[in-house]
């Protein structure tokens, strides 16, 4: 026993070689109300390993997208610390983490790739520069030639391309995303996560993706955290060890029947 | 919103009309062309106007008294604007103070603005700025209103600072509604102009008219009413112009 108790460290590298590049701990969130204070978050504590794809999911009303809002630097907790590349987030900054709205949200007067190119615009960054950087990451999430088109000109998913597009347009190494594809319907729903895994192996981002379905969740994750209604805490953590790519079929498998399950058990629980 | 060939073909023939009635009501004797003037003796009496530098020098402080009125009152009623509508409790506190100012016609303070400063180039503009700031104000305010918080959310989130989401989200949002108020402005500020001018002035277009009016020269003042009326036409359609340009994303 005693030689494989010293290789274990080993191992354990092997498996995991990322190291971690989101820390939570000890977060909390209370927010007034007219109805008196809301505890919505409480003792939050995880860590994102660089690379992963982890997503949240939770029943609606759990303070999902807060704790991903808190992670953007988007709203500030009540108490507990998160570091992202070693460093408290404060405030947003988008040069370590790039952020994906369940709205597109694009403005409606810029052209698509003027709209990838705000953040860009915003650091002051030459505009041949930016016409560049934008055009290559419209042709990352295949819009390639949609660039002169105006929002209102694009599908829903297209949009969200775009979106996807602006966040990853800084280069940052964290991308959050709050429920990108809540609006869109069924088939775009599915087209579009598996467009977003093939971006994410293209660009080995972390991703933090928050979702209230649990066939996106177990699609989509390397680890999924379960949280649960009001106050919301991690209930639950699970790695998803289906191979990747992931395909269609495997969501008919065991496994992902299994995951999809233990999700439902956690989520449905406090429901009742 | 491009016009189809009937629609244009029919405000040609709109225009026609007119102007052949204008033209054939006092050849025919039905209106008196001591009162009425055929048009083109108006037309020819508008050309030889022109040709005299006099009216001209009136025609170009008119139109500085109205351009120097509305350049003060675009900014600062803007900014008004923006003031009163992001702080909600200075807006609550201004609210009937500018309304009320909003809703009394302007014209009742002329004699004012005579005492206090005269009949110069300064008292027709200060009563311009004063005719025209609190729609700008106003209009200001609905455009704010148009700012959706999510874009200044995605703003925030990239790392906007305060100016660059002012400039950013703000202006390109409140854009179409406020050329449209500038718009409005314009108008009434040449409105205000004018009748500062006709009110009491030695120089102007409106005070020309006046003149004409009293010595019952009707070729004139039509000729004038013309002039005016074109410059008015002029200054509507450039900044609509600007406002289709700015507005084609809200189709």
């Amino acid at each position: 026993m005693q030689p494989l108790a010293e290789l274990k460290p080993v191992v354990d590298e092997a498996i995991a070689p990322e190291r971690p590049i989101i820390q939570v701990s000890g977060l909390d969130h209370v927010y007034p109300s007219r109805d008196g204070p809301v505890h919505a978050l409480s003792d939050i504590a995880l860590t994102v390993g660089e690379g992963r794809f982890v997503v949240i999911v939770g029943p609606s009303g759990c303070g999902k997208s807060s704790l991903l809002m808190m992670l953007a630097g988007l709203r500030h907790q009540t108490a507990g610390t998160i570091l992202c590349s070693g460093r408290p987030i404060t405030d947003p900054d988008p040069d370590r983490v790039g952020v994906v709205f369940q709205e597109a949200n694009l403005f409606p007067w810029l052209t698509a790739i003027d709209n990838v190119a705000f953040p860009l615009a915003l650091r002051g960054v030459s505009r041949a520069e930016r016409a560049a950087r934008a055009n290559a990451m419209l042709e990352l999430v295949g819009l390639g030639d949609a660039g002169g088109r105006y929002p209102h000109e694009l599908s829903g998913g297209m949009k969200q391309r775009v979106s996807i597009a602006r966040g990853l347009v800084q280069d940052p190494p964290v991308l959050l995303m709050d429920e990108p594809f809540a609006a869109l319907d069924e088939q775009t729903r599915m087209a579009m996560g598996e467009e977003l895994l093939r971006i994410w192996s293209a660009t080995r981002k972390t991703v933090v993706f928050v979702t209230h379905s649990l066939t996106e969740a177990v699609y989509l994750a390397d680890e999924v955290l379960v949280m649960s209604a009001r106050p919301g805490r991690i209930v639950d953590r699970m790695e998803v060890e289906l191979p990747r790519p992931r395909t269609y079929e495997m969501m008919a498998g065991a496994v992902f029947g299994r995951l999809r399950d233990r999700i439902w058990q956690q989520i449905k629980a406090p429901a009742r | 919103m491009r016009s189809s060939l009937p629609v244009l073909l029919g405000r040609a023939l709109l225009i026609a009309a007119f102007l052949g009635a204008w033209e054939a009501l006092p050849r025919l004797g039905v209106a008196d062309p001591e009162l009425l003037p055929p048009f083109s003796t108006v037309l020819g009496t508008l050309w030889g106007l022109l040709a005299r530098p006099a009216l001209r020098a009136d025609l170009a402080i008119t139109t500085v008294q109205l351009l120097v009125a509305v350049a003060v009152a675009l900014p600062v009623g803007t900014l008004l604007g923006l003031l009163l509508s992001e702080n909600p409790r200075l807006g609550a506190i201004f609210d009937p103070l500018v309304f009320f100012l909003f809703s009394i016609p302007k014209s009742i303070f002329l004699p004012m603005f005579i005492l206090t400063m005269g009949i110069g180039f300064w008292q027709k503009v200060a009563f311009g700025v004063f005719s025209t700031v609190f729609i700008v104000l106003m209009s200001a305010t609905a455009a704010v209103r148009a700012v959706r918080p999510d874009h200044v959310f995605v703003a925030r989130a990239f790392g906007a600072t305060r100016a660059q989401i002012a400039w950013r989200v703000y202006l390109p949002s409140m854009l179409p509604i406020l050329l449209e108020g500038f718009r409005l402005a314009v108008i009434f500020g040449f409105t205000a102009v004018l009748l500062a001018e006709m009110y009491a002035s030695r120089t102007g277009m409106g005070h020309q008219i006046a003149s004409w009016g009293e010595n019952f020269m009707m070729d004139r003042l039509f000729a004038g009413v013309l002039l005016l009326a074109i410059v008015a036409i002029v200054l509507n359609e450039a900044i609509r112009a600007v406002e289709v340009r700015c507005s084609h994303w809200r189709s």
